[in-house]
């Protein structure tokens, strides 16, 4: 009966078994997700057990994945419609209960919070060097095809071919340009050498590419580390081509051709977002205790300079100390060579004030709630002696 | 009067007074004035501390022990650390080396057997064996190291701390300070005093008002006028080594004068008197003797050895107190700062929860859990505190004493009160089973009070948990980024939030709640010091391989008392309740 089973669906959704469940199996994630790290690394384990609606488990000898587990965004997902719905059939408009609804709402922004920040957070980096000026963020896992067309000295045009755009199309025509560019091979990770007399020709049939020997290798786990992309891709020019290249993050300079006068360069390098502002790198400090080498603080002074808004100011960006700008925040987050190279982490995430509000919200919903069922039963037992 | 009312505040007085005995001005070692020789600040380690402090980490690093007996009397650390400095030839035959391991042994050529404790002189002769293969075993990832290969590497550590200790202020069996500073001019002299920079474990010289610290051999190096702590220095030396006590405490009270800078020396002096005073260790004693007191109680005279006890466990409370306010006075900082100050401030927490409830209940459990957590963290501590120095710098990231003092501290009270609810758990599973049994209306104020402490610490936790997100936010732009100690954090969060809905819900009562809290330590343990072993992420300060079995028998020992909570009535001491007390 329709009735029947909407009344037990109602029944279920809104039982505190649910939630106790719920929560119970979100534990088992958590462990679960923290012992995986020490086999798939931070961002593999987050993305298998939290961030997924199920956790899938591979079928020994098949290529098949079969879900054995509800994952985090499922349960999270359960939980929040769990708590309204709880909420608005069992909990009554009453002071007394004031502070679990506080408390509850509080947790929905918090879930809601990290929601967002799972889909809409975008973490980007900024190396940059003492005395250089920047005007671009770039991306720490995600590379792009760049071709430049350096043929006028004073100005370089740049179209950059995201790489996972150029793996799903194969063949793509480089918008701006006479270019078409064909994927020959590519490795996800690999080791690339000087080629040997004994090593396997190249593809490569221009570049330093041909005198470079390409060893596949399997992807990193840990996250402090970035695959070696290697990418054989043929250059087409109205019709001509102009040899298969090897591109790697890994190799140094651009490579270039020229192509009816004009000359382009080919490089395979971090996904850029280029800013409407620059930030220069005055100085940076790396303070250590004396006489040890535990360190002290890092910081970056930057000079920021936006001139559409007719802004010129000096930051000190610091640990603890981030820099907000125009929805980005940049965190002092890593150096190198010698210290004159600092490293900031950049993030975007719309979403980053939600647990702040969060946070209040169930500290101060707990504190009146627990004070005020403190009172209430301090009020009881005062009662009792004089009852009796 | 009336010995019932006396007891309790004689019992009180006297752990004050004998934790407060520590702080009288200690007597002279055979007319040494070693009190003024620990004293002395020195730089180590980025900030001032005591000569007193040097010398019990170097010898706590080294030996595992703050003093020892050889030839038949005890050597305290400040007279191992003079003898190392200016006598090397009686500090090479001191049995300062602690060596276990079996293949450590016989790689020096010795069986093991009772005795663990080794000179250098022993030692010596295999020096080169020993650093090749601790130059091998470094080269390996210390968390993937073998037993024999952590070992080795270990030894070799403190080899080269005694090393580097006794070539600071001369080069050891070399030529004196005094025949060193007379030679300052001499280029060869220089040169063969270029160890001493780079060697140097401390600097023992203040160069001025800027705050910067010399070493011996930076001082003597240095072009210009002489330095003048170090005619006083030589003189320290001098004396020590003919073992002329007037002398000594002349050059002692000298190198004073002109290296103890106020601040410096405020600094030097505060710790040396809590070093001296060991007030956590005091507390742990006075802690036991609350516990004993209690047990007395459930035998005989119930009503005045409960008060005893209580009156202990506030002695105890006071002594910790003042311990940690020392701790943050000196050191500047929040209380929690590291693993070992986390859990001396766990046991603070959970010993002032605990005297709460007792004043609140007045049954002698809240001085039971106050007094067993109190003795238990401060145990924990006492062991932590082998790593060294206690009171580290800050490294960067942590170097926020607004973050330290509003996350740390929230979520180390959590760990309180959620270790202190489950000693409840473990108190009632303990009455259930053995002697007189439970009546049911003592049942109930314990499931009370373990509600009441779960709620605390459901808060406390909770709000923990998410400010540290909110550091992260700060530090490093990302709110939540499933680290192992943030998963740890949300585990106790989660944990007690089922408690406290399976109890709404009335899927727990009595006997459930308890089991359950019960677990929250299994929890808790594992956030603690479980992440430390798995060793990811950025929390990971230190990997701990012993701590590793430890850890797992407490965590047996909780299931096994979980347990018991959940056991039918028929098991129980004293039969089956009629009342519907338990579920």
């Amino acid at each position: 009966m329709p009735r029947r089973t909407r009344t037990l669906a109602w029944d279920a959704l809104t039982s505190l078994k649910l939630t106790i469940a719920c929560l119970a199996v979100l534990m088992v994630l958590v462990v679960a997700c923290t012992l995986a790290q020490v086999r798939l690394g931070l961002l593999g384990a987050v993305n298998a057990y939290i961030r997924s609606a199920f956790v899938w488990w591979d079928l020994p000898g098949t290529s098949l994945s079969i879900p054995v587990f509800p994952g985090g965004l499922l349960v999270g997902a359960v939980l929040v419609v769990n708590l309204v719905a709880a909420q608005v059939r069992r909990m009554e408009m009453s002071w007394k209960k004031i502070g679990l609804w506080i408390v509850h709402a509080g947790l929905v922004l918090l879930f809601v919070g990290e929601f967002v920040t799972g889909a809409v957070q975008v973490e980007m980096r900024l190396a940059i060097e003492e005395g250089q000026t920047l005007a671009y963020v770039e991306s720490p896992r995600e590379l792009d095809l760049a071709i430049t067309d350096a043929t006028d000295p004073t100005r370089d045009d740049v179209y950059g071919v995201p790489e996972s755009l150029l793996l799903r199309a194969r063949t793509i025509d480089v918008p701006g340009t006479p270019i078409s560019l064909r994927v020959k091979a590519f490795h996800q990770n690999a080791e690339l050498r000087n080629r040997g007399p004994s090593d396997p020709p190249s593809l490569a049939t221009a570049g330093i590419g041909s005198g470079v020997a390409v060893f596949e290798q399997p992807p990193v786990r840990n996250d402090d580390q970035v695959d070696t992309r290697a990418l054989f891709v043929e250059a087409i020019a109205s019709g001509v081509s102009y040899g298969t290249w090897l591109v790697s993050n890994a190799l140094g300079g651009p490579q270039s051709f020229v192509h009816e006068g004009r000359t382009y360069k080919l490089a395979l390098r971090p996904r850029r977002e280029y800013l409407p502002y620059s930030l220069t790198l005055k100085k940076f400090s790396h303070d250590i205790y004396p006489g040890t080498d535990i360190p002290k603080n890092f910081s970056s002074l930057v000079h920021l300079s936006h001139p559409a808004r007719g802004e010129e100011r000096d930051v000190l960006i610091s640990m603890n100390q981030p820099l907000r700008y125009e929805g980005k925040a940049f965190y002092q987050a890593s150096f190198g060579k010698n210290d004159t190279l600092s490293i900031l982490q950049v993030v975007e995430n719309p979403g980053w004030v939600l647990p702040y509000v969060s946070c209040v919200l169930v500290a101060l919903g707990l504190v009146l709630h627990f004070a005020l069922s403190l009172a209430r039963s301090l009020r009881r037992r005062q009662a009792v002696p004089a009852e009796a | 009067m009336n010995v019932a009312k006396m007891l309790p505040w004689a019992a009180g007085t006297a752990a004050l007074l004998g934790a407060g005995a520590a702080l009288l001005p200690p007597s002279t070692m055979r007319g040494f004035d070693l009190d003024g020789f620990d004293r002395l600040p020195v730089l180590e380690g980025g900030r001032v501390k005591p000569l007193d402090s040097i010398a019990r980490n170097s010898l706590l690093l080294i030996r595992s022990q703050q003093s020892f007996r050889h030839e038949g009397r005890a050597v305290k650390a400040d007279e191992w650390l003079l003898d190392a400095l200016f006598r090397p030839e009686v500090s090479e035959g001191q049995p300062a080396f602690f060596i276990n391991d079996p293949e450590v042994l016989g790689l020096i050529g010795l069986a093991q057997t009772a005795d663990r404790y080794f000179s250098l002189r022993t030692i010596w002769p295999h020096i080169e064996e020993i650093e090749r293969q601790a130059q091998a075993a470094q080269r390996v990832d210390s968390k993937l190291r073998t037993r024999f290969q952590g070992a080795v590497a270990n030894l070799y550590e403190r080899i080269l701390l005694y090393h580097r200790l006794r070539n600071t202020i001369q080069i050891a069996g070399g030529a004196s300070l005094a025949d060193e500073i007379k030679a300052r001019s001499d280029p060869a002299a220089q040169e063969r005093q270029r160890p001493l920079a780079s060697l140097a474990y401390f600097r023992p010289l203040p160069l001025g008002k800027s705050g910067d610290w010399r070493s011996v051999g930076e001082a003597l190096r240095a072009p210009g006028e002489i330095d003048p702590g170090l005619e006083p220095l030589s003189r320290v030396a001098a004396s020590w080594k003919a073992q002329d006590a007037a002398g000594f405490n002349r050059a002692v009270a000298d190198l004073r004068a002109i290296v103890a800078l106020p601040e410096a020396a405020a600094q030097a002096d505060h710790e040396e008197l809590f070093n001296r005073a060991q007030p956590f260790y005091a507390g742990m004693v006075i802690y036991l003797l609350a516990l004993l007191a209690l047990f007395v109680s459930w035998l005989w005279k119930p009503a005045l050895f409960r008060e005893t006890a209580f009156a202990l466990l506030a002695a105890g409370a006071i002594v910790h107190t003042a311990g940690l306010i020392s701790r943050v006075v000196l050191q500047g900082r929040p209380p929690v700062t590291n693993l070992y100050s986390s859990a001396v401030f766990v046991g603070w927490g959970a010993v002032i929860i605990g005297v709460i409830l007792e004043r609140m209940y007045r049954r002698g459990f809240g001085t039971a859990v106050a007094a067993a957590s109190g003795f238990a963290s401060l145990i924990i501590a006492h062991h932590l505190a082998r790593d060294g120095d206690t009171m580290e710098m800050m490294r960067a990231v942590l170097d926020s004493n607004f973050w330290l003092a509003t996350h740390v501290v929230t979520i180390t009270i959590g760990y309180s009160g959620t270790y202190l609810a489950g000693a409840l758990g473990i108190g009632y599973a303990l009455r259930r089973h053995f002697g007189s049994g439970l009546d049911p209306e003592t049942g109930k104020t314990l499931t009370s009070m373990a509600y009441g402490v779960i709620c605390f610490s459901l808060f406390f936790s909770f709000v923990g948990t998410v400010l540290g997100g909110i550091w992260a936010d700060q530090s490093w732009g990302r709110f939540w980024g499933w680290d192992p100690k943030e998963n740890g954090a949300l585990l106790i969060v989660l944990w007690n939030a089922i408690i406290l809905h399976a109890r709404w819900g009335g899927y727990a009562r009595e006997k459930g709640v308890m089991a359950m809290a019960v677990f929250g330590n299994v929890i808790t343990s594992l956030s603690w010091f479980g992440v430390n072993m798995l060793g990811v992420g950025l929390h990971s300060y230190g990997f701990m391989n012993g701590a590793f079995w430890a850890l797992s028998g407490v965590i047996a020992a909780h299931l096994v008392f979980g347990a018991l909570c959940l056991l039918p009535a028929k098991f129980w001491s004293g039969g089956p309740v009629p009342a519907d007390a338990a579920r």
